[in-house]
């Protein structure tokens, strides 16, 4: 395991205003180009650094305990496995040549008056779903690197593991400018194309500031209940802020698939530098904040309503029987991964 | 309170211009707030915590008061003030005639003169100089005028009320002693109280002419009723003894003074507490911007010393 923190370049640190206007930590590029394309498109973070490497030997072993979480959690409620390609319809398509001729549907052949083959897949192959939080609050970080590109490295190796034994892995992102109810959804693929097409959405970047939407999280995974008709594995990668009643769908969820949820955090969220008089603002509501952080008292209230917040997420995921994974901007997210996992 | 330059106070107009231009730099605090995704929380324990907001603005609140007491200091601020006149010289010219025994002033008019005078001296600086012309047919009581001011209250005490009224010869014998015929003598005044028409000896109005030319103002009292009467026995009709303030006016109007009527002796003593002070002090523009200036410097200390513990900074 190389140690991936001297990777990183600058690391942008929150400091307190000074005078010059100073572009703040993580916010959207607001390049020409970005502008002449589309004010509603998701941007890459300045302060973007990337998840770092993410070593095959790591995943390997990370691979073995998602199995072994994976195989617990739906052991017995798994369909049948039977030989052969399976028996779960995927589709029904018209017939091509070198099609198995034992496939052909007929009623589906006699009402469109085509031949159709009805394919089916392995239901030992496993569909991922990963519910990724893409917006603004994620373009944050005081240490190694920012909240989006934690969740980035997250999404990374849930996909590449989603994607071994012929899997697939299909991607809910929320907060997406531009898109009905924020909801971007990348349909389950297997192998390159469902790699690819991850990789190009984490590509994208965060959604630009100024944009809230209390509940784009229970969408998002409300839509995932929708669209998995086979049990998998969700993960969902968010950092639980200021979103609201995604509690039962999570748990709805958590009754046909195994459930991952993975909450990421900076620790200049968790407690307040003592850096004198600041200037916040929020970046999803745009609400401008002046707050005193030479105040102890202030700080420490702070912390505790912080403490309080993260506790509540945590019970409510232990509640829901749901693996939590909680990972920091600060610590090798890869390796806090496993040790959750394992 | 006065300003020597009032114009200058149009600066005052400029503190709303400091205002809005503090109300726009904040709004450009916009431009370099940190970005915080945890402030809804941080917004939650602002409002837990009790909003500071007022204890926030102290230090500008501190700063603008500071300004306008600068800008007050300019314009010269300046109080009246009233400081002795050097060698002040007063006469009182005080009437003992016998009807001034009259009681309708209480207890008698002379008595209410007597006490009135004391009130007057009480009111002199220790540097003023005063002396007394007691008369009734002629000037009897003469004190020069001395900074000993009891020697002034014996003089005053010891009078009798008996006799006619000789106002001239008196005012003449008060002048005299106040040097009035020397040019360049120090300021002085005569204070005449009377309750009856001058009926021997030089016309009042004819010294007071020549006060006037010497510039000595006489303030003239007025003392009693109009339907005073005295008792002269237990056998005879009471003889009406009323003022005559005609004259009075005449005297004070020909030499420059001023002219009071006195019917009480609580009034008659306030006449004399105003006549006193005014006589012997003169008023003075005193400036006051350095009490301004230290003011303004302090509260420039305090809204420093504020700001600099809260934000690192000054306002």
């Amino acid at each position: 395991m190389p140690e991936r923190s001297d990777l990183v370049a600058a690391s942008p640190v929150l400091r307190p205003p000074t005078g010059a206007p100073q572009q703040s930590a993580g916010a959207p590029r607001q390049s020409e180009g970005a502008l002449r394309q589309s004010a509603a498109a998701l941007r890459p973070p300045d302060a973007r650094q990337g998840p770092g490497p993410i070593p095959g030997a790591l995943l390997d072993a990370l691979d073995v305990a998602i199995q072994r979480l994976i195989a617990r959690t739906l052991a017995g409620s798994r369909r049948a496995t039977g030989v052969g390609l399976g028996t779960e319809l995927a589709q029904l398509r018209p017939y091509e040549s070198g099609d198995d001729v034992r496939h052909i549907d007929a009623a589906a052949s006699a009402r469109t008056a085509t031949l159709h083959v009805r394919v089916h897949v392995p239901e030992r192959a496993l569909t991922t779903w990963i519910v990724l939080d893409l917006s603004s609050s994620m373009a944050f970080g005081t240490t190694a690197r920012l909240k989006a590109d934690v969740a980035e490295g997250a999404a990374l190796v849930f996909a590449r593991l989603g994607l071994r034994r012929a899997g697939s892995v299909g991607v809910v992102a929320c907060g997406v400018p531009g898109e009905p109810g924020g909801i971007r959804v990348l349909p389950p693929r297997g192998s390159k194309p469902g790699l690819v097409a991850v990789r190009k959405l984490l590509e994208e970047g965060v959604s630009p500031d100024g944009r809230s939407d209390p509940d784009m999280l229970a969408a998002a995974l409300g839509r995932v209940f929708k669209l998995s008709r086979l049990p998998g594995l969700v993960a969902v990668i968010s950092d639980f802020r200021d979103q609201h009643e995604w509690e039962r769908p999570l748990g709805a969820l958590r009754l046909r698939h195994a459930v991952v949820a993975v909450e990421i955090g900076d620790p200049a969220e968790a407690e307040l530098p003592a850096v004198g008089r600041l200037a916040l603002v929020d970046p999803e509501t745009g609400e401008l904040l002046r707050v005193d952080s030479s105040n102890r008292r202030l700080r420490e209230r702070f912390a505790a309503l912080e403490r309080e917040r993260r506790a509540a997420v945590a019970s409510e995921l232990r509640r829901l029987g749901i693996k939590h994974i909680a990972l920091s901007t600060d610590q090798d997210w890869l390796v806090e991964i496993g040790r959750r996992i394992g | 309170m006065s300003f020597a330059d009032p114009l200058w106070l149009l600066l005052l107009a400029l503190l709303p211009l400091a205002l809005i231009a503090q109300r726009y730099s904040r709004r450009r605090t916009r431009t370099y707030a940190v970005r915080f995704p945890a402030a809804a929380t941080l917004q939650r324990a602002l409002a837990e915590g009790g909003d500071r907001r007022l204890r926030r603005q102290l230090p500008i609140a501190a700063l603008l008061v500071a300004l306008a007491l600068l800008v007050g200091a300019i314009a010269a601020p300046r109080v009246n003030h009233r400081v002795p006149i050097r060698a002040a010289s007063l006469m009182l010219v005080l009437d003992h005639s016998g009807s001034m025994a009259s009681s309708d002033v209480a207890p008698t008019r002379l008595q209410a003169a007597i006490s009135a005078a004391n009130t007057f001296i009480d009111q002199l600086p220790a540097s003023a100089r005063v002396g007394v012309v007691a008369f009734s047919t002629a000037p009897d009581t003469v004190q020069q005028p001395v900074t000993n001011h009891a020697e002034t209250r014996t003089a005053i005490d010891n009078q009798q009320a008996v006799g006619g009224t000789d106002t001239g010869p008196a005012l003449q014998l008060a002048l005299q002693l106040l040097h009035g015929s020397q040019k360049g003598h120090p300021p002085a005044a005569i204070v005449l109280l009377s309750d009856g028409a001058a009926n021997l000896g030089i016309d009042p109005v004819t010294v007071a002419r020549l006060a006037h030319q010497e510039r000595i103002p006489i303030y003239t009292v007025a003392l009693g009723t109009p339907d005073g009467t005295l008792n002269e026995g237990l056998f005879s009709a009471p003889v009406p003894v009323p003022p005559d303030p005609q004259l009075m006016r005449a005297i004070a109007r020909t030499s420059g003074g001023h002219a009071y009527d006195a019917q009480t002796e609580s009034y008659l003593s306030s006449i004399y507490a105003t006549l006193g002070r005014s006589l012997s002090t003169v008023n003075r523009k005193r400036d006051i911007s350095v009490y301004f200036l230290i003011a303004a410097g302090l509260l420039l200390l305090a809204a420093a010393l504020a700001s600099v513990r809260t934000a690192a900074r000054l306002p």
